[in-house]
């Protein structure tokens, strides 16, 4: 490449300076954050598996185009929007705690269509 | 997922003996066929939407992944018109699950098109609510339902969707249902001082008041509705049948259901 990134082209979506660096960092946050749920969480085993992926890729490539393309899901600035969006998801989930049995279990009749008659 | 399975496979074996069985199609498909042999299919019903058998298959795969995991909250989850995928959750899910539709790496449902009431007196929860969501990074839809009744509250969604916020004042309004944590909950669509709500299926035609200006006091006045004729009772039960095209072929598919029935695994 060695052009530099001018713009994203996305209105509000700034280009990131150092996208390398920043997804590292939330990449590392978001499995520490994961290891605190129980190993038998599947959202913990699926969410590990995507950013384990994504991280290395992140450690295979020096490019930010090369990256973009290999990791196929928008540019740098959206990846990094992602796993923002990610940590916070998981944050919450580790107090939501998702993996627990069904909480409540539905009416009889509920989800029916069409509808019992009166 | 048998059920489509089964269907997915029938219809293979359908259009393999269709083409080794060229030779015995009747006249009119000859006809149609002859110049190309390699394609026998003739169409039947050209103005009914094609189902994609690919995009079926991974919105059955995405309904059992959100299932898994959510088991906390997932109900069941449902294909309904071939297509378009339903999760089906408890009132206590919503904002879990809305956050992990919107948040997580493989939804990303960053877009709430719409939310939507649906009043069926039978149930011991009346009303559903419906979340309408768009993911615009993988072109999917999908529709989050949960129940609730004239008293107990539901959780806003506005904390997850800022475009939450109208919607739930209209659900308000029209069905009155409560949503607990919600910044400004107000009537947004019935006229001031308006009572009622008015698509709850309890609620008359014409309404409870009628508006007209009144000449001497020379202003807009209210006045309870006087109807021309007496109230008559009607037989509302209709004579004939009322989802005859669910008959046959239901409205539903089952893609998972860890309420009742088997665990999936």
């Amino acid at each position: 490449m060695g052009m530099l990134k001018k713009t994203t082209g996305l209105v509000g979506l700034a280009v990131a300076p150092n996208a390398h660096h920043t997804l590292g960092a939330l990449y590392g946050k978001i499995i520490r954050t994961l290891q605190k749920m129980p190993e038998t969480s599947v959202y913990r085993r699926y969410t590990e598996q995507i950013v384990r992926e994504r991280a290395a890729v992140l450690s295979q490539t020096k490019d930010v185009y090369e990256l973009e393309q290999k990791i196929n899901c928008g540019q740098a600035e959206e990846l990094i929007i992602q796993a923002e969006n990610e940590l916070n998801l998981a944050r919450k989930m580790l107090n939501w705690k998702p993996w627990e049995a069904l909480v409540a279990k539905p009416p009889k009749g509920q989800w029916d269509w069409p509808p019992a008659n009166p | 997922m048998s059920y489509f399975l089964k269907r997915t496979i029938d219809a293979g074996r359908n259009i393999g003996q269709q083409f080794l069985n060229n030779a015995k199609t009747t006249a009119l498909q000859r006809v149609a066929t002859k110049t190309d042999q390699a394609a026998p299919q003739v169409e039947t019903r050209p103005t009914v939407a094609k189902l994609d058998p690919l995009q079926k298959s991974q919105l059955i795969d995405f309904g059992k992944y959100v299932a898994e995991c959510m088991p906390k909250y997932v109900q069941k989850v449902q294909l309904t018109a071939g297509n378009e995928l339903e999760v089906l959750i408890p009132p206590d899910g919503v904002i879990p699950v809305l956050q992990f539709l919107k948040d997580h790496h493989s939804a990303q449902f960053a877009s709430l098109i719409d939310i939507a009431g649906m009043d069926v007196p039978t149930r011991p929860n009346r009303f559903e609510i419906i979340y309408n969501l768009l993911s615009l990074r993988y072109n999917a839809r999908i529709r989050v339902k949960t129940y609730t009744d004239e008293l107990s509250p539901v959780d806003s969604a506005c904390d997850v969707f800022k475009a939450a916020n109208w919607y739930e004042r209209e659900i308000w309004d029209m069905y009155g249902v409560f949503f607990a944590n919600h910044p400004d909950l107000r009537r947004i669509l019935t006229d001031y001082g308006f009572e009622g709500h008015p698509f709850r299926k309890d609620f008359p035609l014409s309404g409870y008041v009628e508006v007209r200006y009144d000449d001497e006091q020379k202003r807009v006045v209210v006045e309870p509705l006087e109807l021309a004729q007496e109230f008559r009772r009607f037989e509302l039960s209709a004579p004939w049948e009322q989802f005859p095209n669910f008959r046959t072929n239901p409205a539903t598919e089952e893609v998972v259901n860890p309420a009742e029935g088997p665990a999936k695994k």
